[in-house]
């Protein structure tokens, strides 16, 4: 049984259509790369599968539930959890502190939270980090909090938006590395949005592509980018016309 | 019991700071062994108060982020659900006082359910306006004596009463607030480092962020605005027994909820010594400027302009306060 099932899912913000009948499935320990070029409504796709949006039509099942309805923080509870493109922190909150209230929603233990955080870090290479300040990190270790925030609720489902954006190829090879961990150690099922082709491409062992909010193609990683209406999306109906 | 041994574990905090801590104490605790005026007394029993209003306002406030302008509106129900019990049913204050704290909690919760729909600005004015129709209704209500307020007669009980908390001594006023004073900070101790203080950390940084990790961000708002409540509702139980004379206007009015935040953002929201060093600062000066300049005519009101003035200097440049300032020096110091 698929672990995440969406069907018919449209999204308007007013007269604007960001997201237009996509459906499809994910099953349990796969990794899925969601792209598309900018504004093709993929970021919104993901805020309505965790609820931070209620999509106009369609539904989202999750783990065979129902979850369309369902505020974020109980979707969250149930296995979903997501990292932000942007992550805007006020500078309060150390790396540690992060990490903390992920593991808080398993937890009300303080000393269990501690010993699981300090797992996280680890995992994720953190631990050096644990009493910085987030907003004091470089970009990458940025990435690698929210990641690690994520992870401490123990997700069945993890969604990555543009964790390797911004990164320099060391960063980003490292960063393949820990999403493989993530998968293959944890048994944790991937849906990633990504611009950095390389990463993509590497870890996902299918692709769906979106513009204009319509899903136009799915399939394995070496197929989908070899598809013209793919290349159209990314370069142009003339590009198509001229080199294909 | 994790609880209990969480509350005690100040190691978070560097040695220094725990020695200025031992200090204050152990000054806090001989204060009344040492000569001193009854008008001292009196400000450093405001200066206890304050604090306990403070840590109170700071769960919601400082580590919520959620600026609480209406927090009088529980120093009223507090003093006058104990002055109420005392004098008509001669309830003592340690049954009237969890009384007090009951109605104020559940007043929190009808206030705070649609209140934390609000955002920001919205929700601070909101919090304003129900402090304000609350006093309004407090002034027109026979029951609790109207806008002439309660008495609680000197003549019917013997000092000192600690049941009742009747006392014609200050000092012992004073011992029983620095009980509820070490308990108060025992309390947001365990608090900052429990599920809730680290939920409303992230909530104050975003809220988007801290629904993707499973908070119910308004549950948890009202439930922090309860507790907060509490802690006001206690010491208005306390401000009963110890003025014996209550009206509206000095249980309930705005400048009493301003004072509380003012108190807790001048000395740092959302640290655990903030509310202390802000009642600290702010008390004396206010009271020893209205007694210094107070009775010169012409210069009346000149202490809330001073007080005005040091709060625009901090806000204008630090807004986490004058801990936020000791912070940022002690990161300096280390890099």
């Amino acid at each position: 049984m698929a672990l995440l099932e969406v069907n018919g899912l449209t999204k308007d913000f007013g007269g604007l259509r960001a997201n237009e009948d996509v459906s499809f499935a994910l099953d349990s320990g796969e990794v899925l790369g969601l792209i598309g070029p900018n504004g093709a409504g993929k970021t919104t796709l993901f805020n309505c599968l965790t609820g931070h949006h209620s999509p106009t039509s369609g539904t989202v099942r999750f783990n065979g539930e129902d979850v369309t309805k369902l505020p974020a923080h109980e979707i969250a509870r149930r296995g979903m959890a997501r990292t932000f493109q942007i992550y805007a922190a006020s500078g309060d909150l150390t790396v540690e502190d992060n990490v903390m209230v992920g593991c808080f929603l398993r937890t009300s233990s303080r000393s269990a939270a501690l010993k699981k955080a300090e797992a996280v870090l680890g995992l994720l290479n953190l631990s050096e980090l644990a009493s910085v300040l987030v907003s004091e990190l470089p970009v990458a270790a940025q990435k690698r909090v929210t990641m690690a925030t994520a992870l401490a609720t123990d997700p069945k489902l993890l969604l990555l938006d543009e964790v390797a954006a911004g990164l320099n190829p060391g960063e980003i090879e490292e960063m393949l590395g820990h999403i493989r961990h993530v998968h293959q150690e944890l048994g944790v099922t991937v849906m990633l949005i990504e611009h950095v082709m390389e990463l993509v491409m590497t870890v996902s062992q299918r692709v769906i592509v979106l513009d204009y909010g319509r899903k136009i193609a799915e399939g394995a990683p070496d197929v989908v980018v070899n598809d013209p209406r793919v290349i159209q999306a990314y370069l142009g109906e003339r590009y198509v016309q001229e080199n294909l | 019991m994790e609880a209990l041994r969480n509350a005690c574990n100040f190691s978070d905090f560097p040695r220094s700071d725990l020695t200025v801590v031992g200090v204050v104490a152990v000054g806090l605790v001989s204060f009344p062994l040492f000569p001193h005026s009854s008008f001292a007394m009196a400000t450093m029993i405001q200066f206890l108060m304050f604090s306990l209003y403070g840590m109170g306002w700071n769960t919601i406030g400082g580590y919520g982020g959620q600026v609480d302008l209406g927090k009088a509106q529980y120093v009223g129900i507090g003093a006058y659900t104990t002055a109420v019990l005392l004098i008509r049913w001669d309830i003592p204050f340690w049954v009237s006082m969890p009384i007090g704290v009951v109605l104020a909690v559940a007043w929190s919760f009808i206030i705070g359910y649609p209140l934390f729909r609000l955002q920001g600005h919205y929700f601070a004015i909101a919090t304003i306006a129900t402090s304000l129709v609350l006093k309004d209704l407090f002034e027109v209500w026979e029951f609790v004596g109207a806008s002439h307020g309660l008495e609680i007669s000197p003549i019917l009980y013997t000092s000192p009463d600690f049941l009742r908390l009747f006392f014609r001594e200050d000092v012992y006023y004073y011992y029983v607030l620095l009980g509820f004073f070490f308990l108060g900070i025992l309390y947001i101790n365990w608090f900052r480092k429990s599920r809730l203080g680290y939920q409303l950390r992230c909530i104050k940084d975003n809220e988007a962020v801290a629904r993707s990790l499973g908070i119910n961000v308004h549950l948890a708002k009202v439930k922090t605005y309860a507790i907060a409540t509490g802690f006001v509702s206690v010491m208005g139980s306390f401000h009963a027994c110890y003025i014996k004379n209550i009206e509206p206007e000095d249980t309930m009015s705005l400048d009493i909820s301003i004072l509380i935040a003012l108190m807790a953002m001048l000395g740092g929201a959302g640290s655990l010594w903030g509310p202390i060093i802000g009642a600290g600062i702010l008390i004396p000066l206010k009271s020893y400027l209205k007694d210094w300049l107070g009775a010169t005519s012409g210069l009346m009101g000149i202490d809330l302009i001073i007080y005005a003035a040091i709060i625009m200097l901090i806000s204008a440049t630090e807004p986490r306060g004058i801990w936020g300032i000791i912070e940022r020096l002690r990161r300096r110091g280390s890099k």
